[in-house]
């Protein structure tokens, strides 16, 4: 073999010849099934199998029919695939006397959903928009209320606000507990939008005012379009957190006309009477699922941005 | 009334309320509280700028302060009192009664058996999740789908996983995943594999990563640091973590003998949710689900921010992998992993839903939070359920002061 070093002196060509020469260089090739592999690979699939078998059951289940159901094979794909348990989740399913499915506690939570979301949100960017705007005296407590708010747990205000709502003639009512998202949604919104609020350089701000903007001015034209992402953050927390919610649904809503979808998703799985569907008990999921899934797949990073700081929320 | 046209109505009461309050409140005190025009344009200009901060901040401060100010006043005064006396003051007969309760004990300890096992196992399949997902090409799709169980709620988690521990009567074709594969399990090479010695590593795991926990906090206690000094509060709670780690480890050991011996009934379908204690576990599996994904992309975001500089020394330094991630990577990392943990902490002690969906409560699987439900809304027991309230506050609360110090120092 030659050694490549004489070589050297004829540089053009050199690089194509030394190949030829000194034999397979560069790191050592990987083997494909090293132990390091092995493992790697086998805990990916422990892990995969442990995320991804609930959300496969659950699909596969929603589009068999019960015979089929019946004989076992909970892994294997339907042999024939029917809608016929979504649409009887969707319109039929019984909780207690109603029998109109989980129509009804879909309708509801949008109702819940649509001016809690909006006026929390409008509240909200207000107030993080005057919090960021002026340091006041006060401000700091206000702050640490917010905080506050923010971290307690729901539970220890649970039974009071029952007593409070039921004095303003609110309680069982779609408007009470739309109150009660908009209040609960607010300490940790405002934060959010004070912290993006306040990284606005605030050159913009004096800049308006110099133009003549005034405090609305500034708010419409200036923060509002240079601040969307965290206006989508916000949306998608309460979108999320307010259609999830099961306990305030649960404790605010006397009547079972007036459920919001989780709760009547959680009666219409225990309901104890006739045999269990597990079919339209999976499609109901699924149903149930539909809204926070779709924004989740169409908004991507932010909605993990939104979760991640919503997740501090009592 | 059509209920849309009631939404509608609803959504346009209240913003244009919040608007017109904004507005016109400001015109109020520009126009006529401090007019900036007279003698004392100056002084009023100054004083208008003084009011105007509160005057927006005050409906928010209002409503904050009646919807979560007052209740916590309002459950710590009802918890002293007593409903079928017509609210007469009993000091702390309520207290007394709760503690005299089997109930209140079992979910206290079930809540510190969710509290030890849930942010653990969530942050630290997180991490797994998130290192390993950094590896490999589809890594992005593997995450959006480990992150998928956090868009469905509580509810919707705890329906799919009822039908993984289905459990039917021995003749039929068994439904629940659980179940359906026990049944393959018949007491040979696999079983001995697959139920004794994976449960036995994964045990012996639980113990290591509990005993070096443990060991990681006692440290500074015996060796010399340069820093601040620390005070005896700090000192006591490294000595309790220390050896509440120990005492985990020790647990666990015993815990690897116990699955090592236990004797299982093989071929027979088992009813997961009615076996005492271990029913726990199997509800804790269901947030751990949900949480991982949280945990990963925390992390994830973390690990990614670490300093490609000291990944290559340790590399040149001749760090193997794991050296790399335990020596390297995980103490840069410290306050993110203590963020996500106290997160996934204060989201186990408020724990209910998944709870009341499953099992209610029943067969030794009761938590505070479900058992004030108990009490509040089924026993109508305002006194014992507010009672219980102010033991979740009460367990919350270091959680809560540390994260309101934290967040205090961040925002300045």
């Amino acid at each position: 073999m030659a050694d490549p070093g004489i070589l050297g002196s004829t540089l053009p060509a050199a690089d194509a010849v030394r190949e030829r020469l000194s034999g397979p260089h560069g790191p050592r090739p990987k083997r494909a099934l090293s132990g390091t592999n092995i493992m790697l690979y086998g805990t990916l699939l422990i892990v995969a199998m442990y995320y991804l078998l609930p959300l496969y059951v659950m699909l596969v289940t929603s589009v068999k029919g019960m015979p089929e159901i019946r004989l076992g094979n909970v892994f294997s794909p339907p042999m024939e695939i029917t809608f016929q348990p979504w649409v009887k989740a969707w319109a039929e399913a019984c909780t207690g006397i109603n029998c109109d499915g989980l129509s009804r506690g879909f309708w509801n939570s949008v109702r819940i959903l649509i001016p809690s979301v909006i006026l929390s949100i409008a509240i909200a960017s207000v107030n993080g928009y005057a919090l960021s705007m002026w340091k006041f005296r006060g401000s700091e407590l206000f702050f640490t209320i917010l905080i506050l708010g923010a971290f307690i747990p729901y539970q220890v205000m649970l039974y009071p606000i029952v007593i409070m709502l039921r004095e303003a003639g609110l309680y069982g009512s779609l408007t009470g507990l739309v109150l009660v998202h908009v209040v609960f949604g607010m300490p940790i919104n405002t934060l959010l939008f004070r912290n993006y609020f306040a990284a606005i350089p605030s050159e913009l701000f004096k800049a308006a005012r110099v133009d003549g903007a005034g405090f609305w001015g500034i708010y419409f034209r200036i923060v509002m379009p240079m601040s969307l992402p965290i206006f989508v953050v916000a949306l998608i927390i309460q979108v999320t957190g307010i259609w999830n919610d099961f306990l305030f649904g649960v404790t605010y809503i006397s009547s079972p006309e007036r459920y919001p979808m989780t709760v009547q998703l959680n009666n219409i799985v225990n309901s104890v009477q006739g045999v269990k569907e597990y079919n339209v008990n999976m499609a109901a999921t699924l149903l149930t699922g539909l809204v926070p899934l779709v924004i989740y797949f169409a908004s991507g990073r932010l909605f993990v941005r939104g979760i991640a700081a919503g997740a501090v929320k009592g | 009334m059509n209920p849309a046209l009631q939404g509608l109505m609803t959504i346009a009461v209240g913003v244009g309320g919040c608007l017109a309050y904004f507005y016109f409140s400001n015109l109020v005190l520009d126009r006529f509280i401090f007019p900036a025009r007279g003698a004392q344009a100056g002084r009023n200009i100054n004083r208008a700028n003084m009011v105007r901060p509160w005057l927006f901040v005050f409906p928010a401060f209002f409503f904050l302060l009646l919807y979560l100010g007052y209740p916590v006043f309002e459950t710590l005064r009802l918890s002293l009192t007593d409903r079928a006396l017509g609210g007469a003051f009993v000091g702390f007969a309520n207290y007394e009664q709760m503690m005299n309760e089997p109930k209140f004990w079992e979910a206290m300890r079930n809540n510190m058996l969710w509290l030890i096992v849930v942010p653990a196992a969530s942050t630290a399949f997180g991490l797994l999740a998130a290192q390993l997902t950094d590896r490999i090409g589809w890594g992005n799709i593997a995450k959006s789908l480990i992150f998928m169980p956090m868009a469905i709620s509580f509810v919707g988690a705890s329906v799919i996983f009822k039908l993984i521990y289905e459990a039917r009567p021995v003749d039929a074709a068994q439904i629940g995943v659980m179940n359906a594969v026990w049944l393959n399990f018949e007491g040979g090479i696999w079983s001995f594999i697959f139920l004794r010695v994976f449960p036995a590593i994964l045990c012996g795991a639980f113990a290591v990563i509990a005993a070096y926990v443990g060991y990681l906090a006692a440290r500074p206690l015996w060796e010399d640091r340069p820093g601040p000094r620390e005070g005896v509060m700090m000192k006591g709670a490294r000595a309790f973590l220390g050896l509440f780690g120990l005492w985990l480890a020790w647990v666990s050991v015993r815990g690897v003998w116990g699955v090592l011996t236990a004797s299982l009934p093989y071929g027979e379908p088992i009813n997961w949710l009615t076996l005492p204690f271990y029913n726990n576990f199997l509800l804790m599996v269901i947030l751990i689900w949900i949480q991982t994904g949280f945990a990963m992309v925390i992390l994830s975001a973390a690990l990614r921010g670490i300093p490609e500089e000291t990944i290559e020394a340790a590399i040149i330094d001749g760090a193997k992998p794991l050296q790399l991630f335990f020596q390297i990577k995980v103490p840069q990392i410290m306050g993110t992993i203590v963020v996500v943990w106290t997160t996934i902490t204060l989201v186990v002690l408020k724990i209910f839903d998944i709870v009341f969906a499953m099992t209610n409560g029943q067969w030794e699987t009761q938590v505070l939070a479900n058992y004030m439900y108990d009490k509040l809304f089924r026993a109508n027991d305002w006194g014992v359920g507010s009672a219980s309230a102010i033991v979740i506050m009460a367990l919350v609360t270091p959680i809560l002061v540390w994260n309101v110090h934290n967040a205090r120092k961040e925002m300045r």
